[in-house]
C-alpha cells in the first residue's frame, strides 16, 4: 500500500491550519476564565503573517545551527503529525513509522531547539536549554510509556493499528491501564507545550522561561517557523490523546465524505474538549518551583509504568 | 546648657551624651522640639554613633554632604539618627574642610550607609576614608571627575562623551560558575538597573547589583527652583510615591517656616497617604502572585486598583494623587459627594479585598512558591537598616506614623503587623495587613474630619534654617531634609527614599535561592528605580 498522496496533502493543511486556532483558542479561553477580553482566537494567524513578513535579527555569534534549528523543528513537527491519524486511519505516513518514530521526531526537534537556544551564546537561551533539557529527560520516557500501555494492547506501536484496534469490539475505554496513561500523557502534554504549571507561556520574565528563552533570540521569519511548530508539536501531542485514547468518531480512509466530516467534527470536539482541560489546569494553579517540576513530571512517570503494569494485571 | 527646646523624651538621651561626650560639642541646636542638631567634629562620629545605637537603640537613618562653603568656608555632612522610642531625631553636623575634603567611612560599623557614603564621594568629590568599598557608586565610572551637587558645578554643564574605564564587576570562580547579566534594559515597562547574578546551575551564589541609570540630578534641581515649584518636583521623584513625596517635601518646609498645616488639611493628607498605600500594596500583592504565573489572582488585583485610581481622580483630579499637595496643606477640598464615593470605595474594598486575599490564600500552588522564597534573616535585615515593607517582615516594626506622628496620624493608633520569617509569603502577608489597616484608618479619618480652612499661606521662608520633612509612604520612609536660601529658594534639598536603603538587601535575599525564583523576590520588595537614582 502506498501512501496516498492526497491524504498526505489534506492531513499536512490540517495540520498546518489548525494548530495556530488551537493555540488561539488556548489563549482566548485562559483570558476570558481570567476576566479579561482576551485576543481572538485567530490572532495568531496574523502574529504568524507579521512575523513571516518582518525582518530578521540574527546575533554575530550565531552560526548556522541558529538558522537551521527553526526548519528542523518545523519539519519534524509537521512530520511527526503526519504519522498520527487525524480523521481517519491509516495515517497519511503510517507506513515510514509508528509511535517510536514520533517521539524521535519529537526528541529531534527539541535537540535542535536546544541547540538553537545555546547557539547565540545568550545567557537566556542557554538557561532555557538547560532546563528544557532537564524537563525532557523525565517527560520523554514518560510519553513513551504511555504509548507503550497502549501500544501492548493493540500488539502493534503502529499509531494506526493502536486506534483501530481500539475501535474494535474488545475495547474498553475506562480500561484502568488506559486511563492512567491517559493521565501520565495529559501531564506530558503540559510540559512538553511549556504549560502552566510548568513553564508560562505568556511570561515577560526571562529568569523564569523554559520554551520562550530559547525562542527569545529569533525573530521574523525563524520566529514564525518556532512558534508555528511549537503550536504544530501540541496539536500533535493532543490529537494522540484525543484519538489514541477516545477514538469516537475516527473514520477509515475508505469511508466517504460524510463519514470523514462526521470524523472531523469529532476530532474538533474531543481538541476543543482538551484546550477546555488546558485552560482550566492554567488558570487554576501558579507555576511549580523550577526544581519541584521534575516532581511533577516523575508522576506522571509512576503514572505510565503503573499503566503499563496494569495491562498485565487486568488481562 | 539648655534644654528646654528638646522634648521631654529626648531629654534624658540628650543629657546622657552631655555627659559622655562631655564639651565635645561645639553647639547644641534645638530647631524643634523633635529635632536636635550637635555641632560637633568627625574624630566624634564613630563613638557618638556608636554609643547611640548601642544604648539608645538609635538607627542611622540617612548620611548626606551639603556644600556650605558659601558662609560657613566649609562642607557639611548629615548623620541623622532616629529614636523610635523616643520619637525624635538627632543629627549629627560635622565640619569637612575644602583643603583636606575627606571623611572617615562609617560602613564598617553600620553597613546600612553603605551606598550612602559613596554617594556622598561621588556628587561632592569629598574621599572616603577606610571604606571597604570605595567605588563609584551613585555616578557611574563613565563619569569624568566632576561632583555635580557642589555649588560650583553649573545646572547646565554639558559634560564632554565619555572615555575611559567602564565598570569592572567583581569575579566569581569556581568550577561550573558562570554569570548571567540582566538588564539595565529590562522586558516589560520597568525602569533601568542591572543585574548580574553569578550561578551555579541555577542556584544563586552571588548577586552584583548597579543602579543610578536614571540619575536626573533631583537634588541640584530643587536648588534651582522657587521653594513652591519644589512641591511639583518632589512628586516626581517616585512615580508611585507621588503624594507621599511631595508630602514629605511640605512638612520639611512647613517646619523650616515653623508653621503647620490646618487640621482639615492635615486628615486629607492621611487619607492620601493610605489611598496611595491601598493602591500600591494591592497592585503588588497581584503583582508576586503574576510573577509565579497565578494570573487570575493578578487580574482581581488589577480591578480594585483601577477601583481606587478612579476614586483618586475623583478625590484630587488625579489618578496617582498628583497635584493634590502643596505647602501649607492640600490644593483640593472634598463635598460631601466625595466623601461619599470615599466610603462606598471602603466598604466595597473590603469584601473585595478579603476574597483577593482567600483567592490566594486557597491557591496551594501559589503559597508553595512564596513559602521560603527569598529570606531576609533579621540579622541581616538589622545591619543593613532595611526599612518598610521589607523590614516589617524581617522583624523591624519601624513606622514613622507611629514613631514620627505626621499629618493627623497623632490621632489615631496605628497598628504595625511585625513579622521575623522574612520570606516572599510575609512580605505579602505584611501588605494584606497593612491593606486592612489602611482601609481602617480612612474610615476613622473620614468621621472625624475636621471642618476650617484648607491650607495656610507659607509665605517667604526665612534663609538658612534647616528642617526634616518626614512620611512613612508605603514602600518605607521617606526622609527630606532642606536648608533654606534667601529669595524663597533652598539651598540643599537631601531626598533619602526608602529604596535607597533596601535595594542591598535584595542580594542577601537572593542568596540560595534558584535563578527564576529572582523575579517574585524582587517583586516582593518592589523598590523604586527612580527614587534611588533620583
Amino acid at each position: 500500500m502506498n501512501p496516498d498522496p492526497l491524504a498526505i496533502l489534506l492531513q499536512t493543511l490540517l495540520l498546518l491550519l489548525l494548530a495556530p486556532l488551537v493555540s488561539g483558542i488556548i489563549k482566548n479561553w485562559k483570558a476570558k476564565l481570567q476576566n479579561r477580553r482576551g485576543p481572538r482566537p485567530w490572532q495568531v494567524y496574523l502574529d504568524l503573517a507579521k512575523f513571516l513578513r518582518k525582518d530578521m535579527v540574527i546575533s554575530e555569534h550565531a552560526s548556522w545551527i541558529f538558522s537551521f534549528a527553526p526548519y528542523v523543528l518545523f519539519t519534524s513537527a509537521l512530520l511527526a503529525g503526519l504519522m498520527v491519524p487525524t480523521l481517519a486511519t491509516p495515517a497519511p505516513l503510517s507506513l515510514f513509522g509508528g509511535a517510536l518514530a514520533l517521539i524521535g521526531l519529537l526528541a529531534l526537534g527539541r535537540f535542535f531547539l536546544a541547540l538553537g537556544g545555546l547557539d547565540p551564546a545568550s545567557a537566556f537561551g542557554g538557561m532555557g536549554s538547560s532546563r528544557d533539557m532537564t524537563l525532557s529527560a523525565i517527560a520523554e520516557p514518560a510519553l513513551m510509556l504511555a504509548i507503550f500501555t497502549v501500544a501492548i494492547t493493540a500488539g502493534s506501536t503502529d499509531l494506526s493499528q493502536i486506534c483501530r484496534s481500539t475501535q474494535s469490539a474488545t475495547w474498553r475505554l475506562l480500561n484502568p491501564a488506559h486511563v492512567l496513561a491517559f493521565a501520565a500523557m495529559f501531564v506530558v502534554l503540559l510540559a512538553e507545550t511549556g504549560r502552566i504549571p510548568v513553564d508560562n507561556p505568556a511570561t515577560h520574565l526571562e529568569l523564569t522561561m523554559v520554551h520562550e528563552a530559547m525562542l527569545l533570540e529569533y525573530s521574523g521569519r525563524f520566529l514564525a517557523l518556532m512558534e508555528w511548530g511549537a503550536s504544530i508539536k501540541q496539536l500533535v501531542l493532543m490529537t494522540l490523546l484525543a484519538n489514541v485514547f477516545v477514538p469516537v468518531g475516527l473514520a477509515v480512509s475508505e469511508a466517504g465524505p460524510g463519514a470523514l466530516a462526521l470524523s472531523l467534527l469529532a476530532y474538533l470536539a474531543k481538541l476543543l474538549a482538551l484546550a477546555a482541560a488546558v485552560v482550566l489546569v492554567e488558570t487554576t494553579n501558579a507555576k511549580l518551583r523550577l526544581f519541584r517540576v521534575p516532581d511533577l513530571l516523575s508522576a506522571a512517570f509512576v503514572l505510565a509504568t503503573l499503566a503499563l503494569l496494569s495491562t498485565f494485571l487486568f488481562q | 546648657m539648655n534644654l528646654s527646646g528638646v522634648s521631654t523624651e529626648l531629654r534624658p538621651v540628650v543629657e546622657d551624651l552631655n555627659r559622655r561626650f562631655e564639651g565635645r560639642f561645639n553647639a547644641l541646636v534645638t530647631p524643634r522640639l523633635n529635632e536636635v542638631y550637635f555641632h560637633v567634629t568627625m574624630d566624634l562620629v564613630p563613638g557618638f554613633c556608636a554609643h547611640l545605637c548601642r544604648k539608645w537603640k538609635a538607627r542611622l537613618v540617612t548620611v548626606f554632604a551639603d556644600d556650605a562653603r558659601i558662609g560657613h568656608g566649609v562642607f557639611h555632612l548629615y548623620y541623622a539618627l532616629a529614636l523610635d522610642d523616643a520619637h525624635g531625631l538627632l543629627v549629627l553636623r560635622v565640619p569637612v574642610s575644602p583643603e583636606t575634603p575627606q571623611f572617615v567611612a562609617l560602613t564598617n560599623a553600620i553597613p546600612a550607609v553603605n551606598w550612602q557614603e559613596r554617594e556622598i564621594q561621588d556628587w561632592f568629590g569629598l574621599r572616603l576614608l577606610g571604606h571597604p568599598n570605595p567605588r563609584r557608586c551613585a555616578l557611574h565610572d563613565d563619569w569624568p571627575a566632576v561632583h555635580p551637587l557642589r555649588k560650583d558645578f553649573d545646572l547646565n554643564t554639558v559634560l564632554p562623551p565619555f572615555q575611559g574605564e567602564r565598570h569592572k564587576f567583581r569575579p566569581v570562580e569556581g568550577e561550573g560558575v558562570f554569570q548571567v547579566p540582566v538588564g539595565p534594559v529590562h522586558a516589560g515597562i520597568i525602569e533601568p538597573g542591572h543585574f548580574l547574578f553569578s550561578v551555579a546551575g541555577e542556584p544563586v551564589l552571588y548577586l552584583q547589583l548597579r543602579l543610578f541609570y536614571v540619575h536626573k540630578g533631583t537634588e541640584k534641581l530643587f536648588e534651582h527652583l522657587p521653594i513652591p515649584h519644589g512641591v511639583r518636583l518632589a512628586e516626581s521623584i517616585s512615580g508611585d510615591s507621588s503624594f507621599a513625596h511631595a508630602t514629605a517635601f511640605c512638612h520639611a518646609i512647613e517646619r523650616t517656616a515653623g508653621a503647620q498645616a490646618p487640621p482639615r488639611a492635615r486628615v486629607l493628607r492621611s487619607v492620601c497617604l493610605e489611598l496611595e498605600r491601598l493602591y500600591n500594596h494591592i497592585a503588588d500583592i497581584g503583582a508576586i502572585c503574576t510573577d509565579v504565573a497565578f494570573v487570575t489572582a493578578n487580574m482581581h488585583a488589577m480591578r480594585l486598583k483601577e477601583q481606587i485610581l478612579r476614586v483618586n481622580e475623583h478625590l484630587t483630579g488625579n489618578r496617582l494623587l498628583r497635584g493634590m499637595a502643596c505647602l501649607g496643606g492640600v490644593r483640593f477640598d472634598w463635598d460631601a459627594d466625595q466623601i461619599r464615593t470615599l466610603n462606598g470605595l471602603v466598604s466595597d474594598l473590603r469584601p473585595e479585598f478579603d476574597s483577593l486575599v482567600q483567592l490566594v490564600e486557597d491557591s496551594s500552588s501559589t503559597l508553595d512558591r512564596l513559602d521560603t522564597t527569598g529570606i531576609l534573616k533579621p540579622e541581616v535585615a538589622r545591619d543593613l537598616g532595611v526599612v518598610g515593607i521589607a523590614g516589617r517582615a524581617s522583624g523591624f516594626a519601624y513606622d514613622l506614623r507611629r514613631d514620627f506622628p505626621h499629618a493627623a496620624y497623632d490621632q489615631v493608633q496605628i497598628r504595625v503587623p511585625v513579622y521575623r520569617v522574612g520570606d516572599v509569603r510575609h512580605r505579602l502577608r505584611v501588605r494584606v495587613d497593612e491593606v486592612h489597616e489602611s482601609l481602617r484608618l480612612i474610615q476613622t479619618f473620614v468621621t472625624k474630619l475636621p471642618g476650617g480652612p484648607l491650607r495656610i499661606d507659607i509665605g517667604e521662608v526665612p534663609p538658612d534654617r534647616v528642617a526634616f520633612g518626614y512620611v512613612e509612604g508605603w514602600r518605607g520612609e521617606i526622609f527630606h531634609w532642606v536648608r533654606t536660601a534667601p529669595n524663597n529658594r533652598l539651598a540643599r534639598c537631601r531626598v533619602k527614599d526608602p529604596s535607597l536603603q533596601n535595594w542591598p538587601a535584595l542580594s542577601e535575599a537572593i542568596l540560595d535561592n534558584i535563578v527564576p525564583d529572582f523575579p517574585v523576590i524582587n517583586k516582593s520588595f518592589n523598590l523604586s528605580y527612580s527614587g534611588t537614582d533620583r
